[in-house]
């Protein structure tokens, strides 16, 4: 194919992309479609925060669970962080949405379809995925901590339970800050997947732009600066959180991550 | 500093070189582009039977597939040169996009033509004419239209019919989906009281159905949905090809053929093609 760069009539962004096409910024503001923007960003955002939590609270408990001295526990959470993280993500939306609900008594399923079964399915699918992945990264944290710790914590009079939950634990989940920042922008850009199960979420909102306006390229380029800003932002607050956190002398190092 | 100002230069310089090798890309028509590669792509579906799915013996096939092949006869008529046909998937979200990148030069699938989309590619003939229905349980409370208000509607993102209820009746849940098997599944497990498409994708929906009996299609038509062939903008070479193809299949009788192949009555989603649709499609076909 020869150069033909004397056929440019202007040169617009199209026309550098090297696609016959014109683009329209204004299809992401004009009418309903700003506010569903908005709407997909909340509900984005409302899914990936209520996942973050259930994640981190299965994340921290069968973390801990896999390094105590006790087996059947230890093989307990084993069973179930193997069992979630090896099935792809988008499985478990379907499982959640589609099967889980059918083993539920009918009342308590009509009671579900009337109170948004796609997002909940959503936000226990992101959950209990990142859970178990959550799960490795403080499992990892714990066990850099050396064991002479744990034994000195019991040695001055705490039980099991205090020390994991007094000293193990604060000291692991600071340590574990920025792979956990990794696993939390992970959960983020994941929530999109919740569109297959019909949840309205930001990807979704981006899509129902482009199918009314048949605008495509600028619906996904704002889609892709949105997830940018929002795990941009999450980055930089969780920097802060592992600066605030910091233990004076115990863990900081040189080259914390700068945000 | 320098080193800045050298690293943008560097970038302008290799951006105005991508542009005008992109733009000389750009400039190229699709018949010129079929003709260098050798190949003809076009977009359909996989799960919209019998316009575009893979059938029992696990082949992808359809009406609109048939159709797209008569383009693709007379392409290499035109071009005097054997030619690859060659299938993509395309669903409702993501034909458009590929189309315009040029992943797919012919979109033939279950595509309704629209004003809103005429403003992003060219649509052929209409080759076929169907409405938006609800598909139901046997013996449900949905009888139509006026029966969807708080009830959880099931639709297709993409699809014309859903921006229909979302203007019409904004008090029905919509709960949309990005593909029909999906929003299907939805429907057999209870999550969605009804799911709303074209007819005759209800159709092929229920007679794919492991029990076919349990599933009734309810309601008037409440919107008009002619499936168009889709070209790039401004693509009148390729867009005649089609439009040709076209009439001499209505004109010559193998439309009606292929009609009935799909959905005639010993077709998998019989459909019988009405006195008024025959017509119309009739009426497009202009003199030779």
């Amino acid at each position: 194919m020869p150069f033909r760069g004397h056929r440019i009539p202007a040169v617009s962004l199209g026309a550098l992309l090297g696609m016959n096409y014109d683009f329209q910024w204004s299809v992401l503001w004009t009418g309903e479609h700003g506010r569903w923007l908005l709407q997909g960003i909340w509900t984005t955002l409302r899914i990936s925060a209520l996942g973050w939590i259930v994640a981190c609270g299965l994340g921290i408990l069968s973390g801990a669970l896999r390094t105590v001295p006790f087996r059947p526990l230890r093989a307990l959470a084993s069973c179930y962080v193997e069992f979630f993280r090896n099935v792809p993500l988008l499985v478990w939306f379907f499982f959640w949405y589609f099967g889980a609900p059918q083993a539920l008594p009918r009342v308590a399923q009509d009671w579900l379809n009337l109170h948004g079964p796609e997002f909940w399915s959503a936000v226990v699918g992101l959950g209990v995925y990142h859970g178990a992945r959550m799960s490795e990264v403080i499992r990892a944290g714990i066990q850099s901590i050396p064991k002479t710790m744990l034994e000195a914590s019991v040695a001055t009079g705490l039980s099991l339970g205090q020390a994991y939950r007094l000293v193990i634990i604060p000291i692991a989940l600071r340590l574990i800050i920025p792979p956990a920042t990794n696993e939390s922008l992970n959960l983020l850009k994941n929530s999109s997947l919740a569109l297959t199960i019909g949840v309205a979420e930001l990807t979704f909102m981006t899509r129902q732009i482009e199918a009314y306006t048949a605008k495509a390229f600028e619906a996904l380029t704002a889609g892709t600066l949105i997830y940018l800003v929002l795990c941009l932002g999450i980055a930089s607050i969780m920097g802060q959180v592992e600066r605030h956190f910091r233990i004076p002398g115990l863990i900081t190092r040189a080259g914390r991550a700068e945000h | 500093m320098r080193q800045m100002h050298r690293a943008l230069h560097l970038a302008v310089v290799a951006a105005v070189v991508l542009g005008l090798a992109a733009a000389g890309w750009a400039a190229e028509i699709t018949l010129e582009k079929i003709n260098r590669t050798g190949v003809f792509t076009v977009g359909t579906r996989t799960s919209s039977p019998p316009f575009g799915y893979i059938n029992k013996q696990n082949e992808w096939v359809g009406f609109s597939i048939d159709l797209a092949r008569l383009v693709h006869k007379n392409i290499e008529k035109k071009l005097n040169k054997a030619i690859k046909f060659e299938l993509k998937e395309s669903t409702p979200a993501t034909r458009i996009p590929l189309l315009s990148s040029g992943a797919v030069d012919l979109i033939a699938g279950t595509m309704t033509d629209t004003r809103a989309r005429r403003d992003s590619v060219d649509f052929s003939l209409t080759f076929f004419v169907t409405g938006a229905q609800f598909l139901v349980k046997e013996g449900g409370p949905i009888h139509g239209i006026q029966d969807i208000a708080g009830k959880r509607v099931g639709a297709q993102q993409g699809s014309t019919n859903e921006r229909i209820i979302h203007e019409r009746v904004p008090q029905a849940q919509l709960v949309v989906f990005p593909d029909q098997p999906a929003a299907f599944t939805a429907l057999v497990q209870g999550r969605v009281d009804t799911y709303t498409n074209d007819g005759v994708q209800l159709a092929g929906l229920k007679a794919k159905a492991s029990n076919p009996k349990e599933w009734k299609i309810v309601g008037d038509v409440y919107s008009y949905e002619p499936y168009g062939m889709a070209v790039r903008k401004n693509d009148s070479d390729l867009r005649a090809i089609v439009n040709n193809s076209l009439m001499e299949a209505i004109e010559g009788g193998e439309y009606f053929r292929l009609y009935d192949k799909w959905f005639g009555p010993k077709s998998e989603v019989p459909y019988p093609l009405s006195d008024s649709a025959r017509s119309f499609l009739m009426m497009q076909v202009v003199p030779k």
